[in-house]
């Protein structure tokens, strides 16, 4: 499955990641019922009070909400709202150790920016 | 509501206190996990729990009754560990089948489909079977049992690793059929630490860490870095574990939640900053001293 056990952030984390994920990609839709603990304990062989841990993440969020007896939903524009904060802190972060990682080689700005575009070509290439 | 609870135990062995003033709480539906070293205490603490030995002082309550001589403990309960010893004159079939008269919710479908999964051969005996396949039939009898009260001491003494894997399943999907408290020992935490709820580290009979799995990740923190900052930075702290890296770099690891001044300052100082493994972290807890086994090989 897609879970890192030997990376060193959190199961509980990356659980909610996965479900940030599944959102962004439109697996789970507005209003639907996401997983319930139990299906993710049994998914990702991990304990279900875990599994909660994850889930708790993104209802704390609003990204997530509870119908009593039922189980947690997806709330509306909570796609939007993965997009903003994953934006301004997921990718923000990792564009920061990619700036750190190009002065510690002594990479011009101008090259990075062309990695990048060659990058996400070949990322384009690939999906078609 | 608690299921266990203990306070103040103590149980010596003539001079030995090989549990010392323990005390701590498991609620209801958990599964937790008893980790610490060899002669740590958790042999001894499963079997005042489970009513075989009395303790020298203290408190312990089982569905709140003092285990020792209750009917109510053994009977909602199991103790499954590797010195398990059945009529020699049954065969393991009729092991299974005499069980379940004992135990009330026993799942014998649950029971024959194990059975057949690892293989076992009705027929043969207990006696004759090697230590990976008795360890693997008593876990049979110990998940197929269904008891409020689950016990397993070092249940995967000389399983193979595939086996292993497929009994932590096991006993994990079991749990999600059948919510109800478990307790296991072990010193192989990774292999099991995404399957337990909780952790109780002990070390020499006494408690270290009672917490959820899920914080234990996030417990500690390491440092590494030239020797002056690191020592500098981390004064007062309490050292977890330390080790010396090359010529004067040196490895740390204190706890997290009184660490954020020096993260901040110890990130500025060029110190590198990383997460400790549960593992790794429950080694270091547990370790009498803190340097390791290179403080035996490091004398100066």
């Amino acid at each position: 499955m897609g879970l890192d056990m030997v990376e060193d952030k959190p199961i509980y984390v990356q659980i909610a990641e996965w479900l940030e994920n599944e959102i962004l990609c439109g697996n789970i839709r507005e209003n639907e019922k996401i997983y319930s603990q139990y299906q993710l304990a049994e998914m990702f062989n991990i304990n279900p009070a875990t599994a909660a841990k994850g889930i708790n993440i993104l209802a704390d969020q609003g990204i997530l909400y509870k119908k009593r007896g039922l189980g947690m939903f997806l709330s509306a524009n909570s796609k939007e709202k993965i997009q903003y904060s994953r934006k301004n802190h997921t990718l923000k972060k990792l564009v920061e150790a990619v700036v750190t990682e190009a002065r510690r080689l002594g990479v011009y700005e101008n090259e990075l920016i062309d990695m990048m575009r060659d990058a996400k070509k070949e990322l384009d290439e690939h999906e078609k | 509501m608690d299921v266990i609870s203990c306070k103040g135990l103590t149980k010596n062995f003539g001079r030995v206190k090989a549990i010392n003033d323990l005390s701590f709480t498991i609620e209801q539906n958990r599964i937790t996990g008893l980790i610490g070293p060899n002669g740590a205490g958790k042999t001894t603490l499963l079997k005042i729990i489970a009513g075989f030995m009395r303790a020298s002082s203290g408190q312990v309550a089982v569905f709140s009754e003092n285990p020792f001589n209750s009917l109510k403990v053994s009977s909602n309960m199991i103790f499954i560990d590797e010195n398990m010893k059945f009529p020699q004159s049954l065969s393991l079939a009729e092991i299974l089948l005499s069980a379940s008269a004992f135990y009330e919710n026993w799942d014998m479908e649950l029971a024959k489909g194990l059975f057949d999964y690892f293989s076992l051969n009705p027929s043969r005996q207990h006696h004759h079977l090697s230590k990976g396949m008795k360890s693997t039939f008593n876990m049979i009898i110990g998940l197929a049992s269904q008891c409020p009260l689950t016990i397993f001491d070092e249940p995967t003494a000389g399983m193979d690793a595939g086996v292993r894997k497929d009994f932590y399943r096991a006993l994990l999907r079991d749990y999600l059929q059948n919510p109800r408290n478990i307790i296991f020992s072990s010193h192989l935490l990774n292999e099991v630490e995404d399957i337990l709820e909780d952790i109780l580290l002990l070390r020499e009979g006494e408690k270290r860490l009672h917490l959820p799995v899920s914080d234990l990740k996030e417990f500690a923190v390491a440092l590494r870095g030239k020797k002056e900052i690191i020592f500098d930075l981390t004064a007062g702290q309490e050292i977890y574990y330390q080790k010396s890296m090359g010529q004067d770099y040196y490895y740390i690891v204190i706890r997290r939640d009184s660490a954020g001044e020096v993260l901040q300052k110890g990130g500025a100082a060029g110190v590198e900053i990383l997460p400790v493994k549960a593992d790794e972290l429950c080694v270091y807890l547990t370790n009498r001293n803190r340097g390791g086994i290179d403080h035996v090989f490091d004398r100066n």
